[in-house]
């Protein structure tokens, strides 16, 4: 009997369907990354002959594994036409280049896309810390930090087709919206009442912001979802959370405690007043922090959300990774921030 | 949370199916193999505690008793036995009913809410707080 293809080498006959000119087609450096809960992502190089020249290049593939943190919500197929719409504009992006559905292919729907070069130090080990406060030193990171924000907030979604995610209506739409989106994975995860995130949502409608304007979104947008490069941002990944609205939500989301444990700079990497002066500058938009207070709040609403899917996945026997059982116990602490946050 | 004895279970089967069999070191693969056994015999000491339990009921039952003193409160009160999914019932009917119940008795009772709330955190702290109590 024919021993069982691995995943390298299924994905090596793959490539080597989507490239028929190649010869001798090998792949090397080939690891599955540790981080990413929704999806398995797998690095590699692919090298090959083509018309007598000798040819290689870094790849990454995203495949579903059915039992990801965000359930339903995560879509690759939408992810891979975000990813090649932004390949026009001047986000900072790396290339699309295929999307399978077929499950016969590696076991569920995947895409490829271009390895971009770089790093992406993670924020929360020492050592990351210690990478970006020393890029912040250097100054030069920092900016490119707000001007691939300022990419994503200036550009023109319609013209770049962008508009399939979803356009919000004016006014408080888009918050009503996001608050729904993540109140149907919080509908699907839970398994007793939590009255605490109760309160927290109830507050959230009953108190949810007019949009400033109707802007591309990010949606996570922090150091360890950006590849740096010669201390810049080479590309943003990551793209799962991306929506058209209020480009609060991202500002908020640099501007949280969440995603700076310990440091004094935002996302690790920038200044405050820096971040703040030279984005309102680059965007034309005023920083409105009450407002970026509410999307906070929502930012902990939603983590409560991923902690109780993760869990949620868990403790169904869906997904047997110990790190999503782990998260049972972040649910009362982010919750305790959204209390603090609210006054009680 | 997930309870303790599902989660000491996930972790002796994470120990003997996924981490042993990928350690090539006797030493350090018999230690996993080791531990999976004495975790075995954990989940068997461990129970749940009750304490927290009881704490949120006496929090609960505090709420429910001081609430139905405020005026209005027949609209809110649905006369469910204690619970959290009362109290959930209860939050979303306090901001349902508020323009019904007026600004003062919401405040009112939205504060004994989150006074309630507050304490059924605590509790649940107790086990994930950094420190534990």
């Amino acid at each position: 009997m024919a021993a069982a293809r691995t995943t390298e080498e299924r994905i090596r006959d793959y490539l080597g369907s989507k490239l028929p000119a190649a010869r001798d087609l090998t792949l090397s450096d080939f690891v599955q990354t540790a981080g990413g809960w929704s999806h398995e992502i797998y690095i590699f190089y692919a090298n090959w002959k083509e018309d007598g020249r000798e040819r290689r290049e870094g790849f990454c593939l995203r495949k579903d594994p059915g039992s990801g943190l965000l359930r339903e919500l995560s879509s690759l197929k939408e992810q891979f036409a975000v990813i090649k719409a932004l390949e026009k504009t001047a986000a900072p992006t790396p290339k699309a280049y295929w999307y399978e559905e077929d499950p016969s292919l590696l076991g569920g729907p995947f895409f490829v896309m271009e390895k971009v070069e770089g790093e992406v130090p993670n924020p929360w080990s020492r050592a990351g810390k210690q990478f970006y406060a020393e890029a912040a030193k250097r100054g030069k990171l920092p900016r490119s930090f707000v001007e691939a924000l300022a990419s994503l907030h200036n550009l023109d979604w319609r013209a770049a087709g962008l508009d399939f995610i979803g356009v919000p209506g004016p006014g408080k739409d888009f918050a009503l919206r996001e608050i729904e989106k993540w109140e149907i994975l919080i509908r699907q995860s839970i398994s007793k009442p939590e009255p605490v995130l109760t309160e927290v949502l109830m507050w959230l409608k009953a108190n949810a912001p007019q949009a400033q304007r109707l802007a591309f979104v990010h949606g996570a947008y922090r150091s360890g979802n950006l590849i740096i490069r010669d201390d810049a941002i080479a590309a943003i990944i990551d793209w799962e959370l991306q929506v058209i609205g209020d480009p609060m939500y991202d500002v908020a989301y640099v501007l949280s405690d969440l995603n700076r444990e310990g440091s004094p700079l935002l996302s690790c990497v920038v200044d405050r007043d820096f971040f703040l002066d030279y984005y309102e500058r680059l965007t034309g938009l005023k920083v409105d922090l009450e407002i970026c207070r509410y999307y906070e709040i929502l930012y902990m609403m939603r983590s409560t959300a991923f902690w109780l899917s993760a869990s949620g996945l868990f403790a169904e026997g869906r997904n047997k990774d110990l790190r999503l059982a782990r998260t049972t116990y972040s649910v009362p602490v982010v919750l305790d921030m959204a209390a603090k946050a609210l006054g009680f | 949370m997930i309870p303790a004895k599902q989660l000491l279970n996930e972790i002796v089967s994470s120990l003997r199916n996924v981490i042993a069999p990928a350690i090539a070191e006797p030493f350090p693969k018999a230690q996993a193999y080791m531990a999976a056994v004495i975790l075995e015999f954990v989940s068997r000491q461990v129970e749940e505690r009750s304490d927290i339990a009881e704490g949120k009921h006496e929090a609960l039952a505090t709420l429910f008793c001081n609430l139905s003193q405020l005026s209005g409160s027949d609209r809110l009160l649905g006369g469910g036995p204690a619970s959290e999914a009362e109290l959930n019932r209860l939050i979303e009917q306090l901001y349902a009913q508020r323009a019904q119940i007026g600004e003062e008795s919401f405040t009112a009772a939205n504060r004994l809410v989150r006074q309630t709330l507050r304490q059924l955190l605590d509790q649940d702290l107790k086990v994930a707080g950094k420190a534990g109590v």
